[in-house]
């Protein structure tokens, strides 16, 4: 069986290996140079308040494009690259779970190949299973080792912007919505999720295509979902109630007479993910804009208004942070990936089941 | 001696359509059979009940005295040659031998390699641009290769020209005889089955209508022609299976077990084809409203 397998499997094998080299060098013809930028940068030996500094120039240094190896200057080529380099890793499940997941048993029962494979000496059980372990191992594989190779290419970057850095697209931190389900383990649960997926939609729509479209629209939903509802709450979040000026948060009145807020910072937790922020009273109770700070509302549009912080803060109004601390990113990245390789085993189950009790 | 394929009381429904109904059977070793009937009677859905491909809605069926593709050494004594003869269209003829000899333990390659000479098929040809006939065969000799025991057949020359279709029954009768495998084909055309099978089932309206061996079925089937006369006047035991009348005389094919003792009459044999064709119209007359039911899942 491993042997058919691998037969069957072979081009969509080579097309990956071909994309893996090719991706590994454009990254390592261009890592070296990132490297040396990041070296010469000053960020390496850089105290305190200089850092963020040095390490936003850092990082506009690249998004110009300036010595870049390949491409004119002003081409943005690190831009492009670093965009095109994450969303690589971010499709390559989905890619995964169409192109090799949705036609792995739709197209043997399209085709009536089915009938003739299994009518061999060997169990529908123990076809699925051989197909689902090796597929699903080269797909895990494959995306991670896109994932490691681009984590080693962005890795100053990463710093960077660990460092308070920011410049173009290269601002997220490692809890950002593109940058955490690209790196780590993460790639492995969704490679796994993508691909089982594919062969569950395949087997029971029995259609190539249309299992195609399906998987593709269920995984980009999982996608957008899991950063907005799921990732935030895998683990419960950490509270804290700061001033204004320490979450570093505006204020912004909501209709009736609400408050919204927004930190940006926790103190003493940098690089903590924040996931959600509002304003209350010293006791954490939800409050509503005092009628003193009428005066300085700030129009809906124009932003926030200082004068109306001020005013809310000498009130006593606080803000609340719910945020993910940085010691949370490896328990988080277990999380999602369990979750997802508990999803991905929970379809293969179902696909047992179903192959064993609907026959053909 | 166990039985080829029994079944007690099996019937298959999709949604609230009865693809098959009632069917009890018990086919000896050692034959050719006939699966015979129109198109939608329910052959494939019997055979795919045989194979394992479908689960029963109700009753038993046992192959060889176990159930269906129940397992490894179960699927090893089964041959089965699905319709339309499937094979992968990207792999070559010898990618499908090795495809044989990697998934079956019992796997004869200096039988399947030979088949494949004889056939003259290119084993670095493509699978997918054999033509029907060759597909046919490298399909068939992909059953033949497992050395089964049974080997299932369903309608194999169907789509095959009439060339093709001789030369196909024809191999096949030699491979039967060489290996002593049991052979169960359907097809909904008696003729081609006529001069290979030493079985017959006929299915109309997912019912078995007649089973039984050629042999006795046509020791037991005469066409009578005499006087006209009322049916209701046969003697005890004679069961009419179809009537024409004209003004002065009739012709009835009726199954009888005794010999026919009556010197009015004129007793002639019957062919096997006019024999299920009787008894195919015998029971389209009776109940035309499922008929188009074809399930080839």
């Amino acid at each position: 069986m491993t042997w058919l397998t691998w037969r069957q499997f072979r081009a969509q094998a080579i097309t990956a290996v071909a994309a893996l080299v090719a991706f590994a060098i454009l990254l390592a013809v261009t890592g070296p140079h990132i490297a040396s930028l990041y070296a010469t940068s000053g960020i390496t030996r850089c105290h305190g308040n200089t850092c963020a500094g040095l390490a936003t120039q850092f990082l506009e240094d690249l998004t110009s494009g300036r010595g870049f190896p390949l491409l004119p200057d002003g081409a943005n080529a690190y831009v492009i690259l670093y965009f095109l380099s994450v969303l690589v890793i971010l499709v390559a499940p989905a890619i995964i779970g169409v192109f090799w997941g949705a036609p792995l048993i739709a197209r043997e029962l399209e085709t009536g190949t089915c009938r003739l494979v299994w009518n061999q000496s060997i169990t529908r059980a123990r076809w699925l299973a051989v197909k689902l372990t090796l597929i699903g191992v080269v797909a895990m594989a494959v995306t991670e080792a896109l994932s490691l190779l681009q984590g080693w290419w962005a890795a100053p970057i990463g710093k960077a912007v660990g460092l308070g850095g920011s410049a173009s697209i290269m601002s997220e931190g490692r809890f950002g919505s593109f940058v955490f389900p690209t790196h780590g383990i993460t790639p492995l649960g969704y490679a796994a999720f993508g691909f089982a997926l594919g062969v569950t939609a395949g087997l029971l729509i029995r259609r190539a295509i249309p299992a195609m479209a399906v998987t593709l629209a269920i995984f980009a939903a999982v996608q957008v979902a899991t950063p907005l509802w799921i990732r935030p709450h895998l683990i419960p979040l950490n509270r804290t109630i700061a001033t204004a000026e320490a979450a570093q948060a505006n204020f912004w009145p909501t209709g009736g007479s609400t408050i919204a807020a927004t930190a940006s910072r926790v103190a003493g937790q940098p690089g903590a993910w924040i996931t959600s922020s509002g304003a209350v009273n010293a006791a954490g109770q939800p409050v509503t804009a005092p009628v003193a700070c009428e005066s300085a509302l700030p129009h809906v549009l124009s932003g926030g208004s200082p004068e109306w912080d001020n005013c809310l803060a000498s009130h006593g109004i606080r803000v609340v942070v719910s945020y993910q601390p940085v010691s949370h990113y490896w328990p988080l990245q277990l999380a999602e990936t369990g979750l997802f390789l508990a999803l991905a085993l929970a379809l293969a189950g179902l696909c047992f089941w179903r192959l064993g009790r609907r026959l053909s | 001696m166990t039985a080829v394929i029994e079944t007690h009381g099996l019937g298959k429904r999709y949604r609230k359509l009865w693809a098959l109904a009632d069917c009890a059977l018990s086919i000896p070793a050692g034959h050719v059979v006939g699966l015979v009937g129109p198109n939608g009677a329910g052959k494939t859905t019997l055979i795919n009940l045989a194979t394992g491909m479908l689960a029963p809605t109700t009753g038993t069926i046992e192959v060889l005295g176990g159930r269906p593709a129940s397992g490894p050494a179960q699927l090893a004594r089964v041959g089965y040659l699905a319709q339309d003869a499937p094979v992968y269209a990207g792999l070559s003829v010898g990618d499908h031998l090795r495809l044989g000899a990697h998934l079956n333990p019992a796997w004869d390659a200096e039988m399947a390699r030979h088949r494949i000479d004889q056939l003259d098929l290119d084993p670095g040809q493509k699978a997918g641009k054999l033509s029907g006939g060759q597909r046919a065969q490298l399909a068939l000799t992909l059953a033949l290769g497992k050395r089964p025991e049974l080997l299932i057949l369903d309608e194999p020359v169907a789509s095959l020209d009439p060339l093709a279709r001789r030369e196909f029954l024809q191999d096949l009768m030699e491979t039967v005889a060489e290996q002593q495998v049991s052979v169960v084909l359907s097809s909904h055309l008696i003729s081609d089955l006529e001069r290979v099978c030493d079985y017959v089932i006929v299915l109309v309206d997912s019912r078995v209508r007649l089973a039984g061996s050629v042999d006795e079925l046509l020791a037991t089937h005469h066409l009578l022609s005499g006087p006209r006369r009322d049916q209701d006047t046969l003697p005890v035991g004679m069961q009419v299976i179809s009537a024409s009348h004209t003004d002065r005389q009739s012709t009835l094919l009726v199954r009888t077990s005794g010999p026919v003792l009556e010197p009015a009459w004129t007793v002639s044999e019957v062919g096997l084809e006019d024999l299920a064709l009787a008894y195919m119209k015998q029971a389209t007359g009776r109940g035309r409203r499922n008929r188009h039911l074809e399930v080839q899942k």
